[in-house]
């Protein structure tokens, strides 16, 4: 009797020796990750690697059981392996500490794998995997959780929809003005305390590229801001002086807000702010420890006058930390002092404006984006990964609908009935792909437009995009005139444009006449190649459907907005437009108006879940009742969960 | 010693907040303290894993104690599968070794290993008494697990029964005959209420000083009046007209909001209002007949709640002093919250204070009675105001879930269904119910004991031959379900009969092929599941599932039934 017996008995042989010589891909060693990576050594599986850029802290350690304490700051993949690779000598491990979305991991690379399972906790990485995993056409097992709720999702080209195909929830994005002049929420006090106040006071300042970029806000106000900014900056240079707090506190919370308020017009439909007076801080004798132990308490919400004390306390700290030399000091939840700053300002300003301020408690969950996170959902979501990988494995991918668990008492675990098919308005998923290769140095923008696509594709109106956005656009509607503004761009190679920004590039047919679906290629570079651009070969590139009823009317208003972005990347904001990258992207569809315009697109059970009955997928059934409706376009329950680092 | 060393500063929250930060934002601190005072033992047997895997999700968050029994010896089939043993474990303790790697995970949990057989241990008078919550892996005798259902049943100990064979999991769950919970973790806006229907003088005074010349007010001033004012000021215009009745029928809700719709200005630079939006939005949402709900009714109406004593929990004394509140005044205490509304920061503190005095007054009519209450059964330890605070604050959401024992199968009596009979046939022609592995897992037990009381205990498909032991399964199965349908007094049709018949086959079929094999990532799945559950009921927060749990590895489906 051996390690494997039970389960080649509950396998049977051939499904058991496919799961052996398989080649599994874990990116991701978190708390799903740990469970992951169990398992699937303890399933048979022979041949893992992992992929994680993280650290191990303190916080893991609730759920993360391969980590100790002994552990903290080392690299999560490479304990991970340690730790489950002990427990099992037979599984051969590769662990690599690194980002996913290093130029390394190419197309080629990702095509190396059976299976691929995503355990990650942000947002941008999920969509990465999942384009790579498209364009590599490899199956993916996509999982995430928050609390009690958690998701899985199986993955494959042409035969589910992929990670992109439904809007993702991004975090959420605040214009300017309301982050700086008119807060309503609290949120939009914190966003500003850390963002805004801290990063003026004790980082890179960047108010004024901000204010630049603002394009929606009313002149005088924007006018307003700037004098503001720079105001604020004389008073950083005070940053060695002992009355530094005081001048900071006078600025921003009496001076300021006094400007602000006899800005007449801003208060017409909303209550003016109340400055604080700038003796507020003389009103009563500091404790004599100076507030130590008032920032201790997280629970209960200060006083106005507790949080000054707060803020006195918390900037004396940093003010010390910057003259001992740390030039600049970012927000991060787990840094007390910048937490304690970002609280007690957030409190101030709260008041100031009328809003209900918080524990800190609560503020370092908002500030943070934490999400809550625990070893059960995590165990349980990994065990519905890994059966969702045996029906890839299978190839029953076509009977693995997203499955969902939750904290309700009537149902442990459900299952959509059907699996959802690609989204055709995708534009991960439902483009036409070729693989590009390109020596770096010498591939140009010009020779892809001219020798690949005008002559190899033919194509003749149509833009180019990267990563970041339209970097070449030729329309004959608009004459010589529009060509000349992207004729620099011609000459810069795919180097010079960046290689991750290239790594796939986008063409969007112009043509008036039967335009053809996007192509995207996925470029592969090839040191001392003897060509300088080539495509792999060519496939057809099938002519773009009729387009439905576009939806009109969406802006991407916040692009220019600030973000409340953690440092650790954990995305819970609640927002329904796309992200910035995918906004920027798709703008030159937007004023088409040719209905793949990347907005929201509603889809009814009538379009696209139908049940063709053949279907065998499974219902689940709570107390007799038919959990038959899918989950559409429900941001509560379920079309992203996420995030558990 | 500690006067030489001050606390350290600014190192902000404890390490053990820290660590537990990210689940303390689920349960908060009373949930991690309940958890930190409870010890769990485990009743370990077959292969073990799911039992572990359990124990595993339950040390991570820090329980208190755990003990493992377990009589096994580890073998070198379990490393395979079990991810808390080594190599060097072989031929040792399965208790000691698991217990020895689960400890490992928490330097905050203690852990005991008892390795002895289970027929033993529980013969022992008091041998469960230390423990606060228990769960048994299948399989084992009848007769221990009624054993220790009925411990469970008079001792308010929660106890958790589990089977995880091949792809198949089933836990039953048996909470005390009263398991009460205050704190179900309703989504926000459920704990607002605005007594609309029900308003106090203060209130409607106000509501009438802020709405008073409404067509007089500035443009400023008609804008911000807050929307809970706007409400009541227009449920008095319509109930002038309505025989002092407000609307409680949709049609008459949807009339109201046109009422209030009416009284938008359009002739300000915005061309309408935000507040009069939020109160027509707020409509059919907060203005509702204060009701109970079918969950309070349940608790009022329960006998602890009638019959208190001195020893009575907490809860039935707080319960009985808000149901006194209730037939008094026919409402519930306010919870007191209220919800973002376009204002004036002053008007809506004052608004907000308005609700935060009314609610204090409320629960200190409550604390009054509880005070009496205690006086009168002569209690020693008075309840904590925070206590009954928390409780008013929730008192629409309070829950009582009564436990029910284990169904037990008996070799020679079969189960008894009861009441639960009518139900379950109903499921049985279901094909996304699992009751049919309800019924197989029942089988598989009654298997167990058959062999076992022959001195050869064994689960079906461990042995010579699978075949005999499939056709023994199935033929055992089936009489079991014809017992059912005898208990329920009710008959199949042909069809059913034969689909039910074809599918209890293939899951024994299935059942025996694993030969009572655990697949560890099955086993974590479960493992998961069970440590879910027995979070819930040891914090006492969220709804735990009442009372079985079945899932299907195969098809990856779950059902939740009430047995």
């Amino acid at each position: 009797m051996g390690r494997r017996t039970y389960y080649q008995r509950a396998f049977g042989l051939p499904l058991a020796e496919q799961i052996r010589d398989s080649r599994v891909l874990l990116v991701g060693a978190g708390g799903i990750g740990c469970e992951l990576l169990k398992n699937l050594t303890l399933s048979g599986f022979g041949d893992v690697t992992v992929v994680d850029l993280d650290t191990i802290d303190l916080s893991n350690l609730n759920r993360q059981f391969l980590f100790r304490r002994e552990h903290i700051k080392k690299s999560k993949a490479l304990i991970a392996k340690e730790s489950a690779g002990k427990f099992n000598p037979e599984v051969k491990i590769t662990a690599l500490h690194d980002d996913i979305k290093s130029l390394q991991f190419d197309v080629n690379w990702f095509r190396g794998f059976t299976v691929i399972f995503n355990a990650l906790d942000n947002l941008d990485a999920r969509r990465h995997v999942n384009r790579m995993c498209i364009a590599a056409n490899v199956p993916l097992v996509e999982s995430g959780t928050t609390g009690f709720e958690g998701n899985v999702q199986a993955i494959k080209r042409g035969i589910t929809e992929c990670y992109d195909c439904t809007q993702k929830e991004t975090p959420k994005t605040f214009p300017v003005c309301t982050i700086r002049s008119t807060p309503s929420q609290l949120i939009h006090c914190i966003v500003w305390a850390k963002s805004y106040l801290l990063t003026e006071l004790f980082g890179v300042s960047e108010a004024m590229e901000a204010l630049a970029a603002d394009t929606e806000g009313d002149a005088d106000e924007i006018k307003n801001l700037k004098g503001e900014a720079e105001l604020l900056r004389q008073v950083v240079s005070h940053r060695d002086s002992d009355n530094f707090s005081k001048e900071v506190f006078t600025r921003v919370f009496s001076e300021d807000i006094k400007r602000l308020r006899d800005m007449k017009d801003m208060w017409k439909s909303r209550a003016p702010p109340t400055p604080l007076p700038s003796e507020f801080g003389e009103q009563e004798k500091l404790p004599e420890d100076g507030g130590d132990a008032l920032t201790q308490q997280d629970q209960r919400i200060w006083s106005p006058w507790e949080s000054y004390v707060a803020f006195d306390n918390s900037i004396r700290r940093l003010q010390k930390r910057f003259l001992d030399g740390e030039t600049v000091i970012e927000f991060d939840k787990d840094d007390v002092d910048t937490l304690d700053f970002v609280v007690a300002s957030a409190n101030l300003r709260a008041h100031v404006f009328g809003i209900k301020p918080q524990s800190k408690f609560t503020i370092k969950q908002m500030a943070g984006n934490i999400i809550p996170a625990i070893a059960t959902t995590n165990a349980i979501v990994a065990g519905l990964c890994v059966l969702e990988g045996l029906k890839v494995l299978r190839g029953d991918i076509h009977k693995a609908p997203m499955v969902f668990t939750n904290r309700s008492a009537d149902k442990s675990l459900s299952a959509e009935r059907v699996v959802r098919p690609p989204n055709r308005d995708c534009h991960v998923c439902s483009v036409a792909r070729m693989l590009l290769f390109i020596y770096p140095k010498t591939a140009t923008l010009g020779l892809l437009v001219k020798d690949v696509l005008i002559r190899e594709l033919g194509y003749s109106d149509f833009s180019v995009m990267n990563g970041s956005g339209i970097i070449y656009e030729r329309d004959s509607n608009f004459g010589e005139e529009d060509d000349e503004e992207w004729e620099d761009n011609l000459n810069k190679t795919f180097g010079q444009f960046g290689l991750k920004e290239m790594r796939f590039i986008t063409i969007h047919d112009l043509s008036e006449d039967e335009p053809r679906v996007d192509l995207e290629l996925a470029v592969v570079t090839r040191e001392n190649f003897s060509f300088s651009i080539e495509l792999q070969e060519q496939v057809e590139i099938p002519k773009r459907p009729v387009p439905p009823v576009s939806a009109h009317g969406m802006t991407n208003g916040a692009t220019n907005g600030i973000t409340n972005d953690a440092a650790n990347g954990a995305t819970n904001g609640i927002t329904n437009g796309p992200s910035n990258g995918s906004a920027n992207k798709r703008k030159r569809d937007l004023d088409d108006d040719d209905g793949e315009n990347g907005a929201p697109v509603k889809r009814t059970k009538d379009m696209d879940l139908v049940d063709d009955g053949q279907n065998q997928a499974p219902v689940i059934r709570t107390k007799g009742i038919v959990l038959d409706e899918p989950i559409l376009d429900d941001t509560h329950n379920g079309a992203i969960f996420i995030d558990d680092d | 010693m500690s006067q030489s060393t001050p606390p350290p500063l600014h190192q902000g929250p404890t390490a053990k907040e820290k660590k537990y930060d990210r689940q303390l934002r689920l349960w908060a601190a009373s949930g991690q303290a309940a958890l930190e005072d409870a010890h769990v033992l485990l009743i370990n047997s077959g292969p073990g894993v799911v039992g572990v895997e359990t124990l595993k999700n339950l040390v991570l968050p820090g329980v208190g104690h755990f003990t493992i029994l377990d009589s096994a010896v580890v073998r070198e089939e379990d490393l395979g599968v079990n991810f808390f043993l080594q190599e060097e474990s072989v031929g040792a303790e399965r208790a000691a070794e698991t217990c020895k790697y689960l400890q490992e995970l928490n330097p905050d949990v203690e852990g005991h290993s008892i390795s002895e057989p289970v027929e033993e241990f529980i013969a022992r008078p008091d041998t469960l008494t230390p423990y606060s919550l228990i769960i048994v892996v299948a399989p084992v005798v009848p007769d221990v697990l009624s054993k220790i259902s009925a411990h469970g049943t008079a001792t308010q100990t929660p106890v958790f029964y589990v089977h995880n064979v091949g792809f198949y999991i089933h836990f039953s769950l048996q909470l005390p005959p009263a398991f009460t919970i205050v704190d179900i973790h309703p989504e926000p806006e459920a704990l607002v209420d605005l007594r609309l229907y029900k308003p106090w003088k203060e209130l409607l005074v106000n509501a009438k000083k802020w709405t008073w010349r409404m067509e007089n007010m500035s443009d400023h001033q008609h804008g911000h009046i807050p929307y809970v004012f706007l409400l009541l000021h227009y449920l008095m215009e319509w109930e002038r007209t309505h025989d002092g009745k407000p609307p409680r029928t949709y049609k008459e809700k949807t009339e109201f909001r046109e009422l209030i719709r009416s009284g938008i200005r359009t002739s300000n630079p915005e061309g309408g209002e935000e507040n009069f939006d939020e109160a027509i939005g707020a409509v059919l949402k907060s203005l509702n007949e204060p009701t109970l709900s079918s969950t309070v009714k349940e608790v009022f109406n329960s006998p602890e709640c009638e019959d208190l004593t001195e020893d009575s929990p907490n809860f039935w004394l707080i319960a009985h002093a808000v149901s006194q509140f209730h037939t008094k005044h026919q409402t519930l205490p306010l919870p007191g919250a209220i919800p973002d509304m376009k204002a004036v920061s002053a008007d809506y503190a004052f608004l907000q204070g308005l609700y935060k005095t009314k609610a204090r007054e409320e629960a200190d009519e409550v604390l009054h009675s509880v005070r009496a209450l205690e006086k009168s059964l002569e209690r020693p330890n008075p309840i904590l105001a925070a206590e009954v605070d928390a409780f008013c604050k929730q008192a629409a959401h309070i829950r009582l879930i009564r436990g029910r024992p284990i169904p037990v199968i008996s070799p020679n009596e079969g189960v008894a269904w009861g009441e639960r009979a009518k139900a379950a046939v109903n499921a049985l022609t279901d094909e996304s119910s699992l009751i049919l592995l309800h019924i197989a897992f029942l089988t598989f037990d009654a298997f167990y004991a058959q062999r076992a009381a022959e001195g050869k205990a064994r689960v079906p498909g461990d042995g010579a031959d699978v075949e005999d032991d499939e056709r023994l399964l199935t033929g055992l199965a089936q009489d079991i379900g014809t017992n059912l349908l005898t208990q329920a007094e009710r008959e199949l049709d042909e069809e059913d009969a034969d689909s039910v018949k074809t599918r209890l086959g293939n899951i024994c079929a299935e059942l025996t092929r694993a030969g009572g094999a655990e697949l560890h990532n099955i086993a974590a799945l479960g493992g998961g599941l069970v440590a879910q559950e027995v979070i819930k009921a040891i914090t006492r927060q969220y709804v735990p599932i009442d009372n079985t749990c079945l899932f299907d590895g195969v098809r990856s489906l779950s059902s939740v039934l009430l047995l």
